[in-house]
């Protein structure tokens, strides 16, 4: 295994995250708020860890996919770490363990949140919080791919292992134009937003967060109650955006290059949308009351079912009160989660698709055991390989999603509880049902099954098979063990 | 944004290529043209060649049929520069080229190997205008045919349309070169030739005046054709060519060859296992001896005088044998053994056998491309003629045009400040070859030769400090 390449991209994500911080440094000196000291004193350490990494460029610049796996995971980790000291140095979330959980679900864009009181924090740690959804949602290695300089075409095996979906492609020939692309159309997308809010007469501040936390799909509030205050206009733009950034991103590439029949075209984005309108349908039926008038119902229905879906976590009303049927398919979205290709979490649209229609192939089997057929989405045949990929992704998945639920058990809460907290962890959502609600938070948790969670919410958001690795014992040997051969040539 | 993106990007990356076929060849050219910085999409039939390759460079893959419309609209045909394609069929390389020429506007190059189109291939590029057509097989033959005529040197590569040589040669034990100084060299044994490169063991050294030879080192030098024989006469090699080749394998190559020696009168005789394939070669090659049998037989090889052959030329299909052939060959015989390679794979083993004459027909083709591709990213001064990486492509010769003043010319090369390891190796001056030293200068209308262990030289200026 390449360590010293890996080394390297460690630091230059470090290095990356010193840039970022001196944005949260920022509005420290609008607001001025004494907080933002913590935040040179982490800019200080991550460029000063990140320089000395990046200090010896390797030799080899070799790349294969475990190396972007390993690189891709501890990255996470490494980001995560130092994500979260300014809010213990500070003393605003005092536990390490509760300022990394925050910080994990910050860059996983989940947007589970361990504080009671979010109006308590000053500005710059808000500010942060939300930026973390937003470096989270398109993720740091594409960016370090957009940014860096790095020759061969093995980093894409980075970009493989960072981006969610099952088959990761390029819309144009190289790996560091693609990452820019992506990132043009992130930005693009969130700025977007921001003016969108702005011309409802959102505050500044708010509508930056706000945006942030949209574009990543993350979910962070800036307020106690999410965004159950915001007015009607605020709320629509806010469903529209989450839905936006929950849509695979190669469509709006699509579109930018006037590809119209490409981008109308993606068998998964249409699945998507009307999943969403089904939804939205289910529940405005569900939650029909008289004394509410049709438009609000519409909007309560459109937000929530948005916010889920995208796995984003915004929520505008307290949809743990709504009758059982509207949370269940609450519940159920959570799973199936956003487009491939989107900042948005879950097992995937496009994951869904391909498993159906296998189950439909079975099923031909049976009335036909000699036909032969072939999984088709948009019209071109799915590789076995593809195929298979996805159903062993099906299935860890569930085996994690079992043991963690199970690992929550040992506190005594009720199951709904249990099952919700690690759904909503694990598909990167944020609120669950009962006493992780979205009026509730997830600050009751033992360490124990706070850790639990952590590991669910970066296997989640790394599509689980990056950060499994990590725990493969051949990779500690491979990371720890040096070669014999090369200490005889020292 | 997405505009200024847009442009920004052809103006500064490079050319936007489509390659077709994930062949051998076309993963050499996805390979180089990737270092070299260009945008290239891959298209082949098959998933796992398009994978593999997206996998090793910074290409775009994808799966579908080169010569398909649709597909080429996918691969960017529209704003893509140029268009390569070298699947094993020459028939739907025509037709990808034809395809991409009416769809997109951009060069095209295809690979034509047949036999049956080889005397067509001027008339068929002209009318389908295309950039280049493209035969590996045939420049490898091309190859081997000059080094046949010059056995004692380990590689013969043209320069200036063949006015000038390349020639690379091993300075065998106890020669007069050995602990020569090159000024020395100059002044008493040879004037008009210049040794550009030596390789000294791993290493690649691209000489002054002052520098010493060895017996060992392999030597790289640039002369006419006439001078170059007579400068291996003086110190005491063998020029003669020879007179009869023993072929193994009758393929596309090997007819090729056969039929560019039969038409100077050197004796070839072919070994071919495939009855159908030698009576064809019997057609074709009336002159030539077929044999029909097992070349990789001991006994079949000394029934045919491996033994007693001036030259013995491995050209099956699979590298393997014809490493082992050229092995065996140097055990039993004195014969100049050429060694074709398909795969360029464990580059590092096959140098070590010491094989002697080594002939990449993969490498040949991609070269070719290569330097055709440098030319259009600097159209405006498409001045390269010919490139050539020399020695293992540890170096790379570069015969530029010069088409205008600049700061170069004029001068003489005394005054110029040069980048290091970086030779000027021969002017050609209409017809005039010119080994320079530091009173020469360069003038408009010349061609340049350079050596350099640098690589990525676009203009003639790039030379400059």
């Amino acid at each position: 295994m390449n360590r010293a390449m890996i080394v390297y991209i460690l630091g230059w994500v470090l290095n990356i995250e010193a840039a970022l911080m001196l944005l949260p440094c920022g509005v420290a000196v609008i607001y001025r708020e004494t907080e933002g000291f913590w935040f040179l004193a982490v800019i200080a350490l991550c460029a000063l860890v990140g320089m000395l990494l990046v200090h010896r460029k390797p030799k080899s610049t070799v790349f294969y996919l475990k190396e972007g796996c390993v690189a891709t995971a501890l990255s996470w980790i490494v980001l995560s770490f130092f994500g979260s000291l300014p809010f213990v140095l500070s003393g605003e979330i005092p536990s390490f363990t509760d300022a990394l959980f925050e910080t994990i679900s910050g860059f996983t864009t989940t947007g589970a949140s361990i504080l009671s009181d979010v109006e308590s924090l000053s500005y710059c740690m808000l500010f942060w919080r939300s930026f973390t959804h937003w470096i989270g949602g398109m993720g740091v290695l594409v960016f370090l791919l957009a940014v860096v300089p790095m020759s061969g075409g093995s980093h894409m095996n980075l970009m493989r292992a960072e981006s969610p979906g099952p088959s990761v492609g390029k819309l144009v020939p190289k790996v560091k134009h693609t990452a820019r692309l992506l990132y043009y159309i992130y930005i693009g997308l969130t700025l977007l937003e921001i003016i969108f809010l702005l011309a409802g007469k959102m505050p500044l501040f708010d509508a930056v967060a706000t945006s942030f936390g949209t574009a990543g799909t993350g979910g962070f509030g800036i307020k106690n109650d999410s965004f159950m205050s915001y007015s009607a206009y605020d709320q629509w733009i806010v469903t529209i955006f989450m839905v936006l950034f929950g849509v695979n991103f190669n469509a709006y590439y699509f579109l930018l290059y006037r590809k119209w029949k490409k981008a109308f075209g993606m068998e998964e984005v249409r699945w998507y949308f009307i999943i969403i309108l089904a939804a939205i349908g289910i529940i405005v039926y569900d939650i029909y009351d008289p004394s509410m008038s049709f438009s609000h119902n519409l909007r309560d229905s459109s937000f929530q079912v948005a916010s889920i879906i995208t796995t984003t976590g915004f929520s505008s009303v307290d949809f743990n009160l709504w009758p059982q049927t509207s949370k269940t398919v609450l519940v159920l979205l959570m799973f199936i989660g956003a487009c491939a290709g989107s900042t948005g979490g879950g097992i995937k649209v496009s994951r869904f698709v391909v498993l159906l229609k296998t189950v439909g192939k079975e099923l031909n089997s049976y009335l036909h055991p000699k036909s032969i057929r072939k999984i088709k989405i948009e019209g071109k045949p799915v590789e076995h390989e593809v195929v298979r990929a996805i159903n062993v992704f099906f299935i860890t998945f569930m085996i994690i999603f079992a043991f963690s639920v199970f690992a929550l058990s040992f506190e005594g809460r009720d199951l709904i509880t249990n099952f919700t907290a690690v759904a909503a962890t694990i598909n990167n959502i944020g609120p669950g049902l009962e006493m992780v609600g979205p009026t509730q938070n997830f600050g009751m948790f033992s360490d124990f099954s706070k850790f639990v969670m952590m590991f669910d919410m970066l296997a989640g958001r790394l599509e689980l098979f990056p950060l499994l690795l990590l725990f493969h014992p051949s990779v500690w040997k491979q990371l720890l063990v040096k070669k014999s051969t090369k200490i005889s040539a020292r | 944004m997405f505009e200024k993106f847009r442009k920004s990007k052809t103006a500064k990356q490079g050319l936007s290529i489509i390659i077709v076929g994930c062949g051998k060849v076309g993963a050499t050219l996805a390979e180089q043209l990737c270092k070299e910085g260009h945008d290239i999409a891959v298209v082949d039939k098959n998933p796992a060649r398009v994978q593999a390759l997206t996998d090793l460079y910074d290409v775009m893959g994808l799966v579908g049929n080169g010569a398909s419309y649709n597909v080429q609209i996918e691969a960017g045909i529209e704003k893509a520069d140029l268009i390569i394609s070298v699947t094993d069929s020459d028939e739907l390389n025509l037709l990808t080229c034809t395809v991409a020429k009416r769809v997109g506007n951009c060069a095209a190059i295809a690979r034509v190997r047949n036999p049956d189109y080889s005397e067509e291939v001027s008339y068929l590029q002209e009318r389908l205008e295309l950039a280049m057509i493209i035969n590996p097989e045939r420049e490898a033959a091309n190859e081997i045919a000059r080094i046949l005529y010059l056995p004692a040197a380990l590689s013969v590569n043209p320069f200036a349309r063949g006015q000038a040589e390349m020639v690379r040669i091993k300075i065998p034990e106890g020669n007069v070169l050995n602990g020569q100084s090159l000024a020395v060299l100059g002044r008493n044994i040879a004037r008009d030739i210049l040794v550009c490169a030596v390789e000294r063991g791993e290493k690649v050294l691209i000489p002054d005046g002052n520098f010493e030879l060895y017996s060992g080192d392999v030597v790289s030098f640039i002369a006419s054709a006439k001078e170059a024989t007579e400068f291996l006469e003086k110190i005491g090699i063998e020029t003669g060519r020879v007179s009869d080749v023993l072929m193994i394998g009758g393929g596309k190559s090997s007819y090729y060859l056969a039929k560019q020696l039969l038409d100077v009168g050197i004796g070839v005789k072919i070994i071919e296992s495939r009855k159908e394939r030698c009576e064809e070669l019997s057609v074709l090659l009336p002159k030539a001896v077929i044999i029909n049998g097992d070349g990789t037989k001991e006994e079949l090889l000394k029934e045919e005088g491996i033994e007693e052959t001036e030259a013995f030329v491995p050209l099956t299909g699979i590298d393997e044998e014809n490493i082992l052939l050229t092995l065996h060959a140097r055990e039993v015989s004195d014969a100049k053994v050429i060694t074709k390679i398909n795969r360029i794979t464990f580059h590092n083993v096959i140098s070590h056998l010491e094989l002697g004459s080594v002939v990449y027909p993969k490498y040949i083709t991609a070269e070719a491309i290569i330097a055709y591709v440098r030319a259009l990213t600097a159209s405006l001064n498409s001045n390269i003629e010919t490139l050539y990486h020399i020695i293992d492509h540890r170096a790379e010769a570069i015969e530029f045009r010069v088409t205008k003043e600049s700061a170069l010319t004029g001068k003489t090369l005394r005054e110029l400040s040069l980048k290091e390891n970086l030779l000027i190796a021969c002017i050609n001056r209409n017809g005039l070859i010119i080994i320079p030293g530091g009173e020469d200068c360069i003038l408009p209308g010349d061609t340049v030769v350079i050596v350099t262990t640098h690589t990525g030289f676009n203009d003639i200026e790039d030379i400059l400090r």
